[in-house]
């Protein structure tokens, strides 16, 4: 069966054509949930109120856009305010990046997997730290790999913002681990 | 090219975004300038540890868990409205009352008329019974009615006094 007619039939009160969406969609909306939160437990709550918003907005979703992109605005739109709730996006001190740095210092003599981990940690703790529409954007593109338009779609944004946005983005995060990559001696490697 | 316009053309060719001819000039380039090397070896680094997030499995469960959810909502939901209605409909009520009131104190009210006026409303003269007092000639017949009169007054049915 086709989407739109899933959907038409969930939007009738069939729970079994939402079902069917739910089954489509839920590994994207943890996936996208669990990048942002990174807990498990917590992406997972995340994507069951995603998908109770959903269904409780359907009778508003009139197709103008794919579902997809619909629910994905739903559920962006809800880790925003999940994580608004959680505390506002910090700052991390150069102390915290030395702590974690030492830990990487350990790391080179232990197994490459978690070299790899610390890698991810620091990256992430950075990530976490940016302003919020520069972390949506880097999350969306870099971690969940969505291509510009869909990305532009979500966030009612033109692919040309998107663009400059990312870009901001980028630099933004690279200027914020700088410090970390000059104590590394400059190696092409984190 | 230069090394200031170098950033967009990486960040681009990361993205797989830059042609076969600007992404031949951007390798060039590369290799003749260490600080662009390194720049570049910056980002990769950073969109590595982006894309290397290793994707943890969902809960197990998930819909026989939201299901129930779903249900308690949609009994909820009709209830909700109902509420939210309600209290949409709260403000307009007290602002009917508060207009409603504005018009009762706003409006003139009719005033209660005197006895001599509505004497004079029936196009009686309020002296009638007073010039029939004065026109008595007897003078117990004219006590009598100066005690009824005043009786009368007693018990408010004529005109007030001044």
């Amino acid at each position: 069966m086709e989407e739109i007619q899933l959907v038409r039939l969930a939007q009738q009160g069939s729970e079994d054509a939402f079902e069917a969406l739910v089954t489509k969609y839920q590994p994207k909306v943890f996936s996208m949930a669990m990048s942002f939160t990174r807990n498990r437990e917590v992406a997972d709550d995340v994507a069951q109120d995603v998908f109770l918003k959903a269904y409780l907005a359907l009778p508003k979703f009139h197709a103008k856009s794919e579902f997809g992109t619909w629910l994905y605005r739903i559920a962006v739109n809800h880790i925003k305010d999940v994580l608004r709730k959680k505390g506002r996006a910090r700052e991390i001190p150069l102390d915290e990046v030395r702590e974690i740095a030492a830990d990487d210092g350990s790391a080179e003599r232990a197994e490459m997997e978690k070299e790899a981990a610390v890698r991810r940690d620091l990256v992430h703790k950075f990530v976490a730290s940016l302003p919020e529409k520069y972390r949506v954007i880097i999350t969306l593109r870099d971690i969940q790999g969505m291509p510009y338009d869909e990305i532009a779609a979500i966030l009612h944004l033109s692919p040309g913002t998107v663009d400059s946005r990312l870009h901001r983005a980028r630099k933004m995060l690279r200027a914020r681990l700088a410090p970390y990559f000059s104590r590394e001696g400059g190696s092409d490697e984190m | 090219m230069k090394c200031k316009s170098i950033e967009t053309w990486i960040l681009r060719s990361l993205d797989g975004r830059l042609d076969e001819r600007s992404r031949a000039l951007l390798g060039k380039h590369l290799e003749s300038c260490p600080a662009c090397r390194r720049l570049e070896a910056e980002y990769r680094s950073i969109a590595g540890a982006l894309r290397d997030e290793r994707q943890a499995a969902p809960l197990p469960g998930f819909w026989e868990r939201l299901s129930p959810r779903l249900r308690e909502e949609r009994k909820v939901a009709p209830l909700i409205l109902w509420e939210r209605w309600c209290l949409r409909a709260i403000p307009v009520f007290l602002t009917l009352v508060v207009f409603a009131a504005a018009l009762f104190v706003l409006t003139p009210q009719a005033t209660e008329m005197t006895p001599s006026e509505a004497l004079l409303l029936q196009n009686t003269s309020p002296l009638t019974e007073t010039r029939a007092l004065f026109e008595e000639q007897r003078p117990e017949a004219r006590n009598m009615m100066l005690i009824f009169a005043s009786a009368d007054d007693n018990f408010g049915s004529r005109r007030q006094r001044p």
